[in-house]
């Protein structure tokens, strides 16, 4: 398993008027050995941009991203990337983008078959290997993202808002399916989302985003009171109803509702 | 359970293809109607204005007897030195040639253009002085290179289906989607896979824009090739038509060139549909 460092990290895009726009300021983030970290922040306060670092996709313009002590430089298979957009190949069936990373791996026909229907088996979406993603709804677009990243086994997973376009029924299995997956077998995950129930319920750290620029405002430990509790295994609905749940929400939301000027 | 109606499996319901094979039969069939009904329209106003009111007079566009009678002549006894079908032949052989000259040239340079930017800047210039020139401005060059065969046909063809075919390609792989190219890297693909498995999936419509500009440019050229000197073909059929003043056979060279181009360009929507199956 492999960690994420980010150290002092700025970024910055050139515009047109010359004066570069800086999208993140000095952000210093460790994402530990298995641990899951859930960024939340309004939008545009670089949560995609710091996720395409950590894939190596941008680059930082100044400080340093690392990856199991690895200066990041290019994408690799090592970490993983369920992107907003879903991004899945639109000339590939679903079992073909499922296996998609399994191909690149080299990993055995026989093999890569039984990896694709075991994710399509978790993700309920038997029977629609054949189909093209344009023949899938919204959410199962997104479950066909997920299962790729998943299949390749990833030391890192780096999810932006992976669960943003699904109905709040599937949002809640694939949630609960997040959990077993990661606590079953823990990886380092960095998952951006919006919605702060899900980043309490599903991370051992939220961490809150501000914005212009966008810079790191505070981090909050969400696993002792997780273990204390024993969330993982209770079912969601009776963990958002706790207390200490929902005063962890509170406490999120808070610092969250506090950056919304009257101009939003 | 009895009396409840079955809930059948998505997956039976909404089969791909299930629903698209049955749509496409019935427009079909209503787009030959519509079809047949704007050939039948056509064919009575022609009709109308030579025979019935003669607004249009013989010497200016044949009658549909004249029209017929010149058909039977080429067809059976052959015009200009071959028969309809020979000249025909002739003709579509060339362009068929002259295309896959192009599109084996053009497709993987504007592939290469797409993908490295060193190549784009140092055969760009070049390009962007080559293009404004019309194809047909090369025709006298190319006879005076190889004279009034083939080859010469074969060059024009070239050099005005091969732009067509390189844009196009270009513009396609520099219009696929950024974040498929992050996805297939992220996931561990390599060079030649996100080439072969990525950008050239992403820029195959685009592409196929390209292939069909590529095969009228190669129509117009070669006829207007043949037209300044040829021995055999549609548009040497056409210049000695000009030539005996005989319009009734000009309109039929003229129609063979149409039927051939649309039924070529027929071919390349067959190809792209078959190779482009994902696009609804
Ligand atoms: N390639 C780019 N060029 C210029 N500006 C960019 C670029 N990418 C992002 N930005 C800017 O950086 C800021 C952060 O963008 P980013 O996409 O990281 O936000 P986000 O937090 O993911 O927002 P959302 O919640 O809406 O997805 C935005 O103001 C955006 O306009
Ligand atoms: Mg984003």
């Amino acid at each position: 398993m492999k960690d994420i460092r980010f150290d002092n990290v700025t970024k910055s895009f050139p515009t047109r008027s010359g004066t570069p726009f800086v999208a993140i300021r000095d952000v210093s983030l460790a994402v530990a050995e298995r641990e899951f970290v859930a960024v939340v922040g309004p939008s545009g306060s670089g949560k995609t941009t710091l996720m395409r670092m950590a894939a190596g996709l941008d680059h930082p313009s100044e400080g340093s991203v690392r990856v199991g002590g690895r200066e990041v430089t290019a994408p690799g298979p090592d970490r993983a990337v369920v992107f907003q957009q879903f991004a899945l190949f639109p000339w590939k069936t679903v079992r073909e983008n499922i296996a998609f990373g399994l191909r690149c791996k080299g990993v055995p026909r026989a093999r890569q078959d039984e990896i694709v229907a075991h994710y399509l088996k978790l993700m309920s979406m038997e029977g629609t290997e054949d189909r093209f993603p344009h023949q899938l709804s919204g959410g199962m677009q997104q479950r066909v993202a997920i299962a790729r990243s998943y299949a390749i086994e990833p030391d890192v997973l780096l999810m932006d808002e992976p669960f943003g376009a699904l109905d709040a029924q599937t949002r809640t299995v694939m949630q609960e399916e997040l959990v077993r997956l990661t606590r079953k077998e823990p990886r380092t995950v960095l998952f951006i989302t919006h919605a702060v129930d899900e980043a309490v319920y599903l991370a051992d750290r939220v961490v809150v985003l501000a914005r212009d620029p966008g810079r790191l405002r505070e981090i909050i430990d969400i696993r002792p009171t997780r273990e204390a509790e024993d969330w993982d295994s209770r079912p969601i609905d009776q963990v958002m109803d706790l207390a200490s749940f929902t005063h962890l929400r509170t406490q999120v939301w808070r610092l969250l509702r506090d950056q919304i000027r009257p101009d939003d | 359970m009895h009396g409840l109606p079955q809930a059948e499996p998505t997956n039976a319901t909404i089969r791909p293809g299930a629903a698209a094979r049955r749509s496409p039969g019935w427009r079909i069939s209503r787009r030959v109607r519509i079809g047949l009904a704007s050939l039948i329209g056509t064919f009575a106003l022609w009709w109308l204005l030579t025979d019935i009111t003669g607004v249009i007079g013989p010497h200016r566009f044949p009658a549909p007897a004249e029209f017929w009678a010149a058909f039977v002549q080429i067809a059976i006894d052959g015009y200009a030195g071959g028969t309809l079908i020979t000249q025909a032949w002739y003709s579509t052989r060339l362009v068929i040639m002259g295309f896959l000259v192009a599109i084996a040239t053009g497709v993987p340079l504007g592939l290469l253009m797409g993908v490295s930017h060193r190549a784009e800047a140092l055969l760009n210039p070049a390009f962007l002085l080559v293009r404004p020139i019309p194809p047909l401005a090369w025709i006298p060059l190319a006879i005076v290179w190889l004279g009034l065969g083939d080859a010469a046909k074969i060059l024009v063809i070239w050099f005005a289906a091969f732009v067509p075919s390189v844009i196009n390609t270009w513009t396609g792989v520099r219009g696929v989607d950024r974040t498929l190219i992050a996805a297939a890297r992220v996931h561990g693909a390599g060079e030649l896979r996100l080439l072969w498995e990525v950008i050239i999936p992403g820029s195959l419509p685009m592409m196929f824009t390209g292939l069909r500009l590529s095969l009228q440019a190669s129509w117009t050229t070669l006829v207007a090739a043949e037209l300044v000197g040829a021995f055999f073909g549609l548009g040497r059929v056409l210049d000695a038509a000009y030539r005996d003043i005989n319009p009734p056979m000009i309109a039929v060279a003229m129609l063979a060139v149409g039927v051939l181009g649309a039924l070529t360009t027929r071919l390349v929507a067959v190809a792209e549909r078959r190779l482009i199956p994902w696009r609804s």
